[in-house]
């Protein structure tokens, strides 16, 4: 952007059409997955694309039977199947996605209208549905396999179902510290598609430079919950481990690529702003003292139930109307 | 007594047991008045204001009159009557004082008294802070306290809902989905999030 | 002889409590975790409904309007005790499983409200009837709802497993699944009305 534009909020970015911008954000969730079948074997690939292939299928059926026209070229169901199979672990059964996809776009978007008039992240709303029902899969997670043969073993491995860090502080045996670089690269277990944060910060810097998120929403989401755990994550005042709290779990794919989508977060910077603290408020409360481990689903959930009333306090008035 | 217990009791009311989201008390006011941010949020402020006096009123009835003339068994009938009467009550009051408060939330008044949340909430306080026919240590005080809460907790559910269905009438909804069954589905999902807080424990 | 029938059927589809008067949802969606519960709070709601609704037809000529209101909840009232301690003494688990809805039923939009807008103006038979036919289409559809949730939710059936290797859906037990479930129900009874018309 060479010109200075002023203008007073919501900026609409009229240029881009909505399925460039879908397939820019797909595009930037690819390093992620990559990393993340890397680390965790194939098994967690076929999850990636049972998801997406029926979430693709839900949306045409829906929009078929409902006599719509069907847009599966806008790609938002494609980013939907994605989001989901990545907050999924990685050696669930494979009807999971398959049920996750399936709610998340008929309950999570199309009963709303389709796209662009959801109210919810419809990724999330499939996820929290799974978790609430099948809690047993959802929790199993597997060891990340040894980086380089790994991935060649894969086909025949064993996997061995272990706890994720999070899950571990939780139940406050926390003996073996995983060290901050392996949580920086993603050897851990977890869901697919969070444990890499230096993929997930690939794509997301990607995004900000072609200009698509803006830093309001991730920077505050992830700046309140590294505070906030670090006054009272420890034994004592000021004594957390914020850093440990930034990089485990679903924060930063939450912070970066679901707190940021358009169709459910607020319109303007200082609405962005409130939801960003409130996000990552939710999220640290939900780990310090909540029963699930993570918290980072559930609290954007919460604040995209607070954008409406968010945005209706926050949206500049048009002068002279009340 | 403990801020423990205090906010054991606060997240539980307001998040966990919602009284709407998950106790499904008040349901019918909820989905009836939740279209607009305004009224609802009149409702929820009188019903807040009903919650917390009648968690107190209903209390002394029962630890210094049902519980002495061994008359428990007929808790629910004194109980809705004193809540019909105070509502009443109320009601009077604030046409004689405050017209404009009454025009504000005075037409919402008689519907309390049916709504399902204030009675709940009194069986719930006895049922939690009553052990026998004693009652625990510091029960008064919690049993105001959860009055307030469960108050707080309809008011936040009506607040996110309002504002969720006003941005809705510009969605292209799905026909046969409008206004019951999508408030519903929304209701369902908010829920779900709500969840997050299970197995609370400060 | 068949207006009587038709008071007692219009409570079962045309008008019922449920889907098309949408009254009385809280107790519907709080208990219908199984079927075992659902009956049991049909016919607790069933029973009141009858009593209060013959009580009431019984006494309208000789309350005052004024106090109309209190006496009916007091008439209601009253039939819910009675159903509390009859419950507790006889079946003490579906006491327990009920809970606080048992006293709830009290204030039940269905019991208020075909006491003020039926049996208030109708004779002492047509109110039995009107309550009669509405008990039973608001167990019938509790019946409807805690058979999905219960099988979805915990792949059984009063409590009979049915199918091997099923893996129940938790969450249609839990509240967002009681909310969900009567969500999409009145919207498919929405549809078939819309196509009927």
């Amino acid at each position: 952007m060479n010109k200075l534009i002023v203008s007073s909020s919501p900026h609409l970015h009229n240029k881009e059409s909505v399925s460039k911008t879908m397939w820019v954000v797909a595009a930037s969730l690819v390093p992620a997955g990559v990393a993340g079948v890397f680390i965790f074997g194939l098994s967690s690939l076929w999850v990636i694309i049972v998801a997406v292939i029926s979430a693709l299928a839900t949306e045409a059926l829906i929009q078929v039977l409902t006599k719509r026209k069907v847009s599966l070229i806008d790609g938002s169901a494609f980013i939907t199947g994605i989001l989901l199979a990545y907050n999924l672990p990685p050696d669930v059964p494979l009807w999971l996605p398959v049920v996750g996809s399936c709610f998340a776009i008929a309950i999570g978007k199309q009963v709303f209208g389709g796209l662009g008039h959801n109210i919810f992240n419809p990724a999330l709303v499939g996820r929290v549905f799974l978790m609430a029902s099948w809690p047993k899969y959802m929790t199993t997670f597997i060891q990340p396999l040894n980086a380089g043969v790994g991935f060649v073993q894969s086909m025949n491995y064993d996997a061995v179902t272990c706890a994720t860090p999070l899950a571990l502080l939780k139940e406050g045996k926390f003996a073996e510290q995983i060290s901050y670089i392996n949580l920086f690269l993603g050897n851990r277990p977890g869901c697919i598609g969070e444990v890499c944060i230096v993929a997930l910060l690939v794509g997301a810097i990607f995004l900000f430079i072609k200009g698509y998120i803006s830093w309001h929403i991730p920077i505050t989401y992830i700046l309140t919950t590294g505070v906030f755990t670090w006054i009272f994550g420890g034994k004592g005042l000021f004594a957390g481990d914020w850093i440990f709290h930034i990089l485990s779990g679903g924060l930063v794919l939450g912070a970066f690529f679901m707190a940021t989508d358009y169709v459910t977060s607020p319109l303007t910077r200082k609405g962005q702003i409130i939801f960003g603290i409130g996000c990552g408020l939710l999220t640290a409360v939900i780990r310090l003292w909540g029963g699930y481990p993570e918290g980072a689903s559930y609290a954007i959930l919460m604040m995209n139930a607070a954008t409406p009333i968010i945005d209706r306090y926050t949206l500049n008035r048009i002068y002279g109307t009340k | 007594m403990s801020i423990a217990q205090f906010l054991t009791i606060f997240i539980s009311a307001v998040f966990i047991s919602n009284v709407i989201l998950s106790r499904f008390l008040g349901l019918c006011s909820f989905v009836a008045i939740s279209k607009e941010t305004k009224p609802a949020l009149a409702m929820s402020l009188a019903v807040m204001f009903v919650t917390t006096m009648s968690s107190i009123i209903t209390w002394i009835i029962y630890r210094f009159l049902l519980i002495p003339f061994n008359l428990t068994y007929l808790r629910t009938i004194s109980f809705i009557l004193v809540i019909a009467t105070f509502v009443q009550l109320v009601e009077m009051v604030i046409r004689k004082i405050s017209p404009p408060m009454y025009r504000f939330f005075g037409i919402y008044l008689p519907l309390i008294t049916v709504n399902c949340a204030v009675l709940g909430v009194a069986v719930l306080n006895i049922d939690m802070f009553f052990v026998g026919a004693k009652a625990v240590n510091g029960s008064f005080v919690y049993s105001t306290f959860q009055g307030i809460c469960v108050g707080l907790g309809y008011t936040l559910a009506m607040l996110l809902m309002s504002g969720v269905r006003e941005r809705l009438d510009l969605c292209n909804v799905p026909k046969a989905l409008k206004d019951f069954p999508l408030a519903f589905i929304i209701a369902s999902i908010m829920s779900l999030a709500f969840m997050g807080f299970n197995g609370f424990k400060f | 002889m068949k207006k009587l029938i038709n008071e007692f059927l219009k409570g079962i589809v045309r008008e019922n409590p449920t889907f098309v008067l949408a009254l009385g949802l809280c107790p519907t969606l709080a208990v219908s975790v199984t079927l075992t519960n659902g009956v049991g709070m049909g016919i607790a709601a069933t029973f009141v409904l009858l009593g209060s609704n013959v009580i009431i037809a019984l006494i309208k000529g000789s309350i005052p309007e004024r106090i109309m209101i209190p006496c009916y909840i007091v008439v209601i009232a009253t039939f819910v005790t009675i159903t509390e301690m009859v419950m507790k003494a006889y079946s003490p688990a579906l006491d327990r499983a009920l809970g606080i809805y048992v006293p709830l039923i009290v204030v039940n939009c269905i019991v208020l409200g075909r006491a003020e807008a039926y049996a208030s103006k109708n004779s002492v038979s047509n109110s039995f009837f009107d309550g009669l036919g509405m008990g039973v289409g608001f167990t019938l559809a509790l019946i409807l709802i805690s058979a999905i949730r219960e099988f979805l939710g915990a792949g059984t059936l009063f409590g009979h497993a049915l199918i091997k290797g099923f893996e129940p859906a938790l969450v249609l037990g839990m509240p967002p699944g009681a909310l969900l479930v009567i969500g999409l129900l009145l919207g498919f009874f929405n549809m078939l009305k819309n196509r009927k018309a």
